[in-house]
């Protein structure tokens, strides 16, 4: 389904701010799998997932998705087969626009988009079901602009559009660190009950331990661009918070350990 | 009354000029200097047209789509070759000037022998208003040839004003708004940026060469140098045009950037009428605009205060 040969990326390459966020990433992931990234802060995660988005191109390696090369496709011809929710609730709708008029938009994500009324009748009635269905109370705020919304409402929103037409792959960055706990809770709800009903394959970074053991079947631990966790199935199901801290703090020991080996280093050698 | 027609007619001519700006300042929040250039290259396409005897509608829509070419170009210079978007029309606007000199072959074209759409707006008048030379309506005295121009325009600007309202909700112009809204969200929903930034841009330098061709035809000249100053001109018809029907609606705020815009001319006939002096024209309206830009932040501030000691 999806599958990641050697990734490579750096920022900024050649100079102090040289980051390199994936070092020859290997990734293959099944049809109809729910996968959690999660990792500490600069691990690269959502440079993982940024790179199926297409946010940049990859320096070497290679992404194909539902059997077609996309490692050289921009951004706007991968949106074909990918819905993607962002972090910041502000990123995934337009704020000056209507409920409807964004709904519209995503109706027709990836396909040519022609000079018919991008408000139709019918497609009106289908909005409010759908809408509806977030129980938000949405329904019949259509005609709102989506800026007059709370980040919970527009996050849920953004879901419902990313899946409206159904994507080969869904992408999810983070998308509840931004919001209160009850929101966060409820666009969580939503998200797995539409990856479960429409059988999506999805992708989703997150920061929340309780997300990444209750959600999911198959968790990546991504450290310093690279992948260095990875289980899935029966052991994934068998998962605790407390693995996972455990888990981290390897990752911070030694860290620390390399820390203090580089001090001891250059106080005898400098 | 005269002078108010005028003024009424020169401000639908260029409430083109405004939807133009409206399209580039306010829905890609893109400063397009183009225009500058773009408004003489319609004038000046049309009546070097005009002048070799072509049919007015046809000179006039081949301005339209000069001008469309050159917003296109600075849309280009922008997306493709990531200009600045301010440099990219600057650049444009610099080299349309010597484009639009070499399209004229001099720096002035005159239009007073040639048959043009005014002139044909004028012969309706007598066709439907009657052959006396004065209409008497509510009491004024009005000139029937100069009526007949007032009222083609206002069908005229309703049509293409109508043809804007209708191309932004349709699913390409829904895509374009949405672009200037959110790039982010458009990109992840499968929409070219670049592609909608050319395109509008293109859109917008159209009418706004639109309206130098009309302005050219309506003057009686087309003339290299009538450009200047047209971008804060358009900016301050659609600065009025909000401050009369508020943000939000896009039918209203198409129809408040003409309203503006003939508001805006009827105030310059009025202030050169009680001796302005015309060469302050463009100060003065400067001064407006950097007034009109500052002022919603100078009032949030006034307010503000003011507010938190009721909440306490």
């Amino acid at each position: 389904m999806l599958e990641l040969n050697k990734v490579r990326k750096t920022f900024n390459p050649g100079t102090p701010n040289e980051v390199r966020a994936l070092q020859g990433v290997d990734l293959t992931i099944k049809e109809r799998s729910f996968v959690i990234i999660i990792g500490t802060n600069g691990s690269g995660k959502s440079t993982l997932l940024n790179a199926v988005a297409g946010t940049f191109m990859v320096d070497s390696g290679a992404i194909n998705l539902a059997g077609k090369n996309i490692t050289r496709w921009s951004e706007h011809q991968r949106a074909s087969m990918i819905g993607r929710v962002f972090q910041n609730p502000f990123s995934g709708t337009a704020p000056n626009m209507t409920i409807a008029e964004n709904l519209a938009l995503a109706a027709r994500r990836g396909q040519p988009r022609g000079f018919g009324w991008a408000l139709k009748k019918s497609m009106m009635d289908e909005m409010r079901e759908r809408v509806r269905k977030l129980n938000m109370g949405l329904e019949n705020r259509l005609g709102n602009i989506i800026g007059s919304l709370s980040g919970g409402q527009r996050q849920a929103l953004t879901l419902l559009m990313s899946t409206w037409l159904k994507p080969k792959l869904l992408l999810l960055d983070e998308h509840t660190a931004a919001l209160d706990p009850k929101s966060a809770d409820q666009v969580i709800k939503l998200s797995d009950a539409v990856i479960k009903s429409e059988k999506l394959t999805a992708f989703m970074v997150t920061h929340s331990m309780q997300q990444a053991v209750n959600l999911g079947d198959r968790l990546i631990m991504v450290h310093k661009g690279d992948i260095i966790h990875d289980v899935e199935g029966a052991e994934k199901s068998r998962l605790r918070v407390s693995d996972l801290l455990d888990k981290f703090n390897e990752v911070r020991r030694r860290e620390q350990l390399d820390e203090s080996a580089a001090e001891i280093l250059r106080k005898r050698y400098i | 009354m005269s002078l108010l027609l005028g003024a009424f007619t020169m401000g639908l001519i260029l409430s083109l000029l405004a939807l133009g700006v409206f399209i580039s300042f306010r829905i890609f929040a893109f400063p397009d200097i183009t225009a500058e250039g773009s408004i003489t290259l319609g004038a000046a396409v049309s009546a070097i047209l005009l002048v070799q005897g072509w049919s007015p509608a046809s000179a006039t829509i081949v301005g339209f789509v000069a001008g469309a070419a050159s917003g296109a170009l600075t849309g280009i210079l922008h997306t493709k070759f990531k200009i600045n978007g301010l440099l990219s029309g600057i650049l444009v606007m610099t080299a349309l000037y010597s484009i639009n000199l070499h399209v004229m072959g001099k720096s002035n074209v005159p239009l007073l022998s040639q048959k043009t759409l005014v002139t044909e707006a004028e012969n309706l008048g007598p066709k439907f208003l009657g052959t006396a030379t004065n209409l008497k309506l509510l009491g004024w005295e009005m000139n029937i040839k100069d009526t007949a121009v007032l009222v083609t325009s206002l069908v005229l600007i309703t049509l293409v004003g109508w043809l804007m309202y209708a191309f932004f909700r349709t699913n390409v112009g829904t895509a374009m708004r949405a672009t200037g809204d959110n790039p982010q969200m458009i990109r992840a929903l499968g929409v070219s940026v670049d592609a909608m930034i050319i395109l509008g841009l293109a859109i917008s330098n159209g009418l706004i060469a639109l309206s130098g061709a009309l302005l050219a035809q309506y003057q009686g000249f087309a003339d290299v140098q009538m450009g200047i100053g047209m971008v804060v001109w358009g900016l301050a018809s659609v600065i009025i045009g909000e401050a009369l029907v508020g943000p939000g609606h896009l039918g209203l705020t198409i129809v408040g950037a003409v309203m503006g815009s003939i508001l805006f001319r009827l105030l310059v006939a009025i202030a050169l009428r009680w001796g302005l002096n015309p060469n302050d024209l463009k100060l003065i309206t400067a001064g407006f605009v950097f007034v009109a830009l500052i002022l919603p932040g100078i009032l949030a501030k006034i307010k503000k205060p003011k507010l938190n000691h009721v909440g306490a």
